[in-house]
């Protein structure tokens, strides 16, 4: 069988942020990680690797497929790689985006890999085969491995098992199976019913997916009443970074006075965010967090009051767990200043 | 209550001069069995064939599955209040046949609820009756009202079933039995105090209840489940006979007579009664169409679990579709009562296997036990049928359709039509899982 | 981040690039920016063009946190 194998501009040497709005390359041969992944599957060839760019890929979508599609088409491979893209999220996202679109085409199995935390995961584990990855470039062998050893086995003609067994994300797809073990279903209840009255830890056998969509807050009722905050995951902080927020995976957020402040002046602050060029938001910090913008409706009467203060972290690699750890505490703040609604701005 | 269940091994079945067992093998006079199935006179055709593990047959369209059973002493009849008259059930002594059973098959005409059975080939261990040797009567009756119709009451195929096996049970109704097993649970109050110290664990039994018009239920001494409301029950009393399967539902999703009366859950938790669990009792309550009838039946269950002092409940759905909004909201009514649950069902995922796979859905209930998928796509090739293999595609089967039998006999089908496939009662050997 | 601050009863509007992204981590009130490193500007565009942009997408941000939704919604940009 024939493959191919889609990485970005970092991977794929082109370079690092500088080089993410680079465009489709397409190599005659495997390069990188993929002569790894070539490596690994004795009845599956890697005949070509395509590099393309995050931003590109991302902020491009129809140009970047339009110019994969043309390379493509006519094109014979079997099955085609993306990634793995562990915890990068406009990378993670980049593959889903190519994998669904390669299958949707081209009708071939299309394989991935990705950290759980990797926004990707939940946007495109429906589409393709996304293993679970590790957290960095550290992982590049093992999630590879996973990889390649589903494609052999696919290449082989071999049974396929399930997404725990086989270490997949599931795809929201269930079907019957041989309970493992042979084990009676009466068995299997008595052995759960038993550890469930001794509180010791159980699987269950249909996972009950928890609904935890936030109903929408009820809207403000009068804009020019109301007290508004910002908050921001842009890394923007006055450029001494003076409460030492990490460039990624952060582990802390801060809070900045900006109250008789029109602007955020270049030089002043600056975005510490790792996971983009800062150049454009350092000139220009207002792009990241707009206190300009928001100053001028403020005192046009669109609302009644700019919080005092912004609160600001960094997006790039921050866990879930402190996401939401920080969503609490700065929710707490701000129900004590008394501030009716959030802008927040993502990167 | 103690009940003594005496088991008679088998490992086949013959045909022969006098109806016996001996030496682990079920001698069956077929001429004089006839003659029992033919009392009712709406039985107008009755054959009796032999299948055993491996046969590459194909049993359809299949009605019931009934053990040799008799009752020796203490009761009324293997089956009180349907073909006894009605008493007790749960008490004295029972002998059974262990290792076959009498299956009942449809010369002609199946429906909705009946199913398919495979003796032989890659399907043979879908169901428990693969594994043993049985006895099938192949009877057609007069029942012209129903003859077309996709909902079948089944009556007079179903009532000879019962009959039959308990005509030939008979045969071990003044020896001495293989193993005695002994169920004895007193009183709540009677417990001594090592037992009260366990968790207190009931069985809380969803039957097939769900058709409005009598006849198709599940019958609880004879009386229509659809007509009645949750109550304590003795696990005795489903190890003698007082329930009798209904003729509703598509087939995997019921529970057969045999399996109500050999039920592996309720065995389970009595195995570990006194040992890890004080096993309270069963609570039998029903499924319903309607709304209130369901909230009406999860209160009035629940209640009754708090009123026995159940610190864990096993909750086991006889069906799918509609009756998992009973089964989920019962779930969830046990856990805010602070009981621990543990479900028992199958599921239904949709041919492409994406679907909601209960109809009703809550994340209180966190630990499921899944007897497999209704919607399972199964390729089936061609084997000699015993009944006849058009009912799958032409009356209304639930795993099956117009055109799912080729001209050369195989045939594709849904699990939904194999013969009570994912053992609710317990005996399923399969899952689901996330692909 | 934006839904624990949206679980504590405040209207959250998510102004940010990957749309899809952010509906799945549970936003509710969507304003799409321009991209990742400059999500409120532009550096290819005059001062002026910058400013209208910037100035039109916190202006729909702030309109919809006055707007009753049901389900997320991602609000319109003409700019």
């Amino acid at each position: 069988m024939k493959a191919i194998h889609y990485i970005n501009q970092f991977f794929g040497q082109v370079g690092g942020e500088d080089a993410a709005d680079s465009r489709p390359i397409f190599h005659d041969a495997p390069i990188g990680c993929s002569m790894m992944l070539n490596g690994m599957m004795p009845d599956v060839e890697v005949t070509n690797t395509i590099v393309c760019g995050d931003n590109y890929i991302t902020n491009h979508t129809e140009e970047a497929l339009a110019e994969i599609f043309a390379w493509l088409d006519g094109r014979d491979f079997d099955i085609f790689f993306a990634g793995p893209a562990f915890m990068a999220g406009r990378y993670g996202v980049g593959c889903g985006l190519v994998c669904k679109a390669v299958a949707a085409r081209y009708n071939v199995p299309v394989i991935s890999s990705m950290n759980e935390e990797n926004p990707g995961v939940e946007e495109y584990k429906a589409d393709c085969l996304i293993f679970r990855g590790g957290r960095k470039a550290t992982f590049m062998k093992a999630d590879l491995t996973l990889m390649a050893k589903y494609a052999e086995k696919l290449a082989k003609g071999e049974k396929l098992l399930s997404a725990a067994e086989e270490g997949y994300f599931p795809r929201g797809i269930r079907s019957e199976i041989p309970a493992p073990g042979g084990v009676m279903a009466a068995d299997r209840v008595i052995d759960m019913l038993l550890k469930k009255l001794n509180g010791e830890p159980f699987q269950t056998e249909l996972v009950i997916p928890k609904t935890d969509r936030i109903p929408p807050a009820e809207a403000v009722k009068d804009l020019s009443k109301c007290t508004i905050a910002l908050v921001s995951t842009s890394g923007v902080v006055p450029s001494d970074n003076p409460d030492r927020i990490q460039s990624a995976s952060a582990q802390k957020w801060g809070k900045y006075n900006i109250s008789g402040m029109d602007s955020l002046p270049a030089g002043e602050y600056k975005t510490i965010h790792a996971g983009f060029d800062p150049e454009a938001m350092c000139a220009v910090p207002d792009r990241g967090i707009p206190l300009d913008a928001m100053r001028v409706y403020e005192k046009e009467g669109k609302f009644a009051k700019l919080y005092d203060y912004y609160y600001v972290t960094v997006g790039t690699g921050t866990t879930q767990n402190y996401a939401a750890k920080f969503g609490k505490e700065i929710a707490a703040e701000l129900k004590q200043a008394k501030v009716d609604a959030v802008v927040l701005t993502a990167t | 209550m103690r009940l003594e269940i005496g088991s008679f091994k088998v490992k086949d079945i013959v045909f022969g001069g006098e109806t016996a067992c001996r030496g682990g093998v079920l001698t069956v006079n077929a001429e004089e069995a006839l003659r029992v199935v033919r009392e009712d006179r709406h039985i107008t055709e009755a054959e009796l064939k032999i299948v055993r593990p491996g046969d590459m047959v194909r049993l359809c369209p299949v009605k019931d599955s009934v053990e040799f059973r008799c009752k020796v002493n203490g009761g009324e009849g293997a089956y009180p209040g349907v073909t006894s008259p009605l008493g007790q059930a749960g008490m004295g002594r029972t002998h059974v046949i262990d290792g076959a059973t009498l299956l009942t098959v449809g010369r002609h005409w199946g429906g909705f609820q009946d199913g398919l059975i495979d003796m032989g080939g890659h399907y043979q261990h879908y169901t428990i009756w693969g594994d043993m040797p049985n006895l099938v009567l192949v009877a057609d009756t007069d029942e012209l009202d129903e003859q077309r119709e996709q909902q079948k009451r089944n009556h007079a195929i179903r009532w000879a079933g019962l009959r039959l096996a308990e005509h030939i049970a008979q045969c071990i109704r003044d020896l001495e039995p293989d193993t005695l097993d002994v169920y004895e649970l007193p009183p709540l109050d009677a417990r001594g105090e090592e037992v009260k110290k366990l968790p207190g664990v009931v069985y809380v039994l969803q039957p097939q209840t769900q058709m409005e018009a009598l006849g198709y239920n599940t019958l609880v001494y004879g009386w229509d489940g659809n007509r009645m409301l949750p109550t304590f029950m003795h696990p005795n009393e489903f190890l003698d006979g007082c329930l009798v399967s209904g003729s509703f539902m598509p087939s995997s999703s019921k529970i057969s007579t045999y399996e109500f009366s050999t039920n592996p859950m309720i065995k389970r938790l009595y195995a570990q009664h006194g040992k890890t669990i004080n096993f309270l009792g069963v609570i039998l309550s029903t499924l319903n169409p309607k709304m209130e009838e369901k909230v009406r039946c999860v209160q009035m269950a629940g209640q009754i679990a708090v009123a026995v002092g159940a610190k864990g409940a096993v909750v086991a759905e006889e069906g799918y579709g509609n009756p998992d909004v009973d089964y989920t909201a019962m779930l969830v009514e046990l856990e805010r009562l602070g009981i621990k649950t543990i479900g028992i069902s199958d599921e239904a995922t949709g041919r492409d296997g994406a679907s909601q796979p209960l109809v009703s859905m809550n994340p209180a209930t966190d630990a499921l036990v899944s007897t497999g998928n209704v919607s399972q796509f199964y390729e089936l090739p061609a084997m000699e049928v015993i009944g006849e293999l058009e009912a799958l595609a032409r009356d209304g089967n639930s795993g099956g359709w117009e055109g799912c039998i080729n001209p050369d006999g195989s045939c594709v089908m849904e699990n939904n039509g194999m013969f009570c496939a994912n053992h609710i009662s317990g005996y399923s050997r399969r899952s689901c899982a996330d692909f | 981040m934006a839904k624990e601050i949206e679980r504590a009863g405040f209207p959250v509007v998510v102004m940010c690039n990957l749309i899809d992204v952010a509906k799945t981590v549970g936003s509710n009130r969507i304003v799409p920016t321009v991209s990742v490193p400059y999500p409120l500007g532009d550096p290819t565009l005059s001062k002026d063009e910058e400013w209208t942009l910037r100035y039109h997408r916190v202006g729909v941000a702030l309109d919809s946190l006055a707007k009753d939704i049901e389900a997320p919604e991602v609000f319109k940009v003409n700019i």
